[in-house]
């Protein structure tokens, strides 16, 4: 089963979606309308966010595109639910930067509070999974906490979604085909085969250091293939059987609007 | 997760914004791995399962290994609650979006390493109790003006004025904003002393602001 959040006919809605497409609503209600319609406003799918952990450099090859020697332990670091926003909605370009990357990544959302546990048991944490885009503006990295909250924890800068699908629907997590199109060329083609430290191996490793709790999240981080993006450019990530999750880059001045 | 914290939504903390530090540390920033000082300022997160309250024990955090950590440390901060949305505000309109003031407290294990987040040092469960409550800002005509003292067992290990601070208080409300619209009721904590006091079980720690009042918390593990 999937899970996601929409807006529709002008009310919030929580909807389950069969694998047939059918729409489902919490209260029962089966909606007349196609998943692809444009009468669907798709918000964030997890409903109250949590912490949104990130991984840095977890694919090997990506490692040797930013020139870093692969991780002994995973690099993580936290960015906060301003940056949400949904399927098909947009994220912004900052005036005057240089390089303005995608990162597609496969998302483990929690579904249960855990504290130590251990990496054969942590599936059982595990909601479901989505994808997100970990947006990154290479230009503000500074060595300080890098990468830091003005590189990755800007508004808009991690879209979500569509849904997410229960965990007991994807087998192997961990082969699950991997890509990005810029205006529909593909630009990154992976696997999450080539994941460094995979979903429970950092359930196991964050759950030493803190208590995981429903809501919180697991960016796993992105493989080789990142390209500079400009406003007017639209991004789809898809990862096999989860979801594709479709972006427009707008320029800070649309993004913002009167509060430019 | 302390359901009565009182942060809402985010606790965003400023780190090495004592001017002292700074100057202490210019020469290790000008090399590996910082290369060069920092240009903006430098911000984590206490992420919600930190959240506590005034009065709360303070976990002694376990190693990998389960065992107790052989050190653990803390600062004190002035924490500046918004009051209404900020969203891009110049650094004139930065104090008119902040509706109160409060002590926000930083249990972490010592710092070592500024390079890489640090969610084995920050991100422990309770590490951050936030009150004793939260001033009205109406109270408070100058932030920048007041210091934060901290007392172990009721003796003064550190006082930090505010006045110190590399970047003020409405510098940091205005470029933090730019960053992230901030919403009513997240919190930032603005400044620690650069020289985090080290902490053992059972020590009762004491953050206090005149004004905004103080924070007790004691180490657990005694």
């Amino acid at each position: 089963m999937r899970h996601a959040r929409i807006i529709f006919d002008g009310r919030e809605l929580d909807i389950d979606i069969a694998a047939d497409d059918t729409i489902t609503t919490s209260e029962g209600e089966v909606l007349d309308v196609a998943l692809d319609s444009d009468a669907i406003t798709w918000l964030p799918p997890v409903k109250t966010p949590g912490t949104i952990f990130a991984l840095g450099i977890n694919y090997a090859d990506h490692a040797s595109e930013l020139a870093f020697e692969p991780p002994k332990e995973p690099l993580i670091f936290i960015k906060h639910a301003n940056c949400l926003t949904g399927h098909k909605q947009v994220s912004y370009r900052p005036d005057n930067i240089d390089y303005q990357h995608y990162e597609c990544e496969l998302v483990a959302v929690i579904g249960k509070t855990g504290k130590n546990i251990k990496r054969e048991d942590a599936l059982e944490y595990v909601a479901g999974y989505t994808v997100c885009n970990d947006f990154a503006i290479r230009d503000y990295l500074e060595n300080y906490y890098r990468p830091n909250l003005r590189v990755k924890s800007r508004d808009s800068l991690l879209p979500m979604g569509p849904w997410i699908v229960d965990t007991a629907d994807i087998p192997n997590a961990n082969a699950l085909r991997l890509t990005t199109t810029v205006n529909g060329k593909v630009t990154q083609d992976g696997s999450t085969k080539d994941m460094i430290f995979d979903v429970p191996f950092v359930i196991e490793y964050l759950s030493k250091i803190m208590t995981l709790n429903p809501g919180d999240m697991i960016c796993t981080g992105t493989p080789h293939g990142i390209v500079d993006c400009q406003p007017g450019d639209t991004i789809v990530c898809t990862i096999e059987d989860i979801c594709s999750l479709e972006t427009r880059m707008v320029s800070e001045q649309e993004y913002y609007g009167d509060k430019y | 997760m302390t359901t009565n914290t009182l942060v809402n939504s985010k606790l965003v903390c400023v780190a090495l914004n004592d001017k002292a530090q700074l100057a202490a540390l210019a020469s290790t920033f000008n090399e590996a791995p910082y290369k060069k000082p920092p240009t903006q300022p430098v911000l984590y997160y206490k992420p919600r399962n930190t959240w506590n309250i005034d009065g709360a024990e303070i976990e002694w955090a376990k190693d990998f290994d389960g065992n107790d950590v052989p050190a653990m440390a803390v600062g004190a901060s002035l924490g500046v609650v918004i009051g209404k949305e900020t969203c891009r505000v110049s650094v004139d309109e930065a104090l008119d979006h902040v509706g109160g003031y409060t002590i926000v407290g930083d249990f972490s294990l010592p710092e070592e390493s500024y390079y890489r987040p640090d969610i084995k040092g920050k991100c422990l469960d309770g590490s951050a109790p936030v009150g004793p409550e939260i001033v009205s800002a109406e109270k408070i005509a100058k932030p920048d003006a007041l210091s934060v003292c901290i007392n172990i067992n009721g003796e003064q290990k550190s006082v930090f004025e505010l006045a110190n601070m590399q970047l003020s208080v409405a510098e940091l409300i205005s470029i933090i904003s730019r960053i992230m619209t901030l919403q009513p009721g997240e919190i930032i904590a603005v400044g620690f002393a650069g020289e985090r006091v080290a902490v053992a079980k059972g020590d009762k720690v004491e953050a206090s602001i005149e004004g905004v009042g103080t924070l007790t918390n004691t180490l657990g593990g005694a």
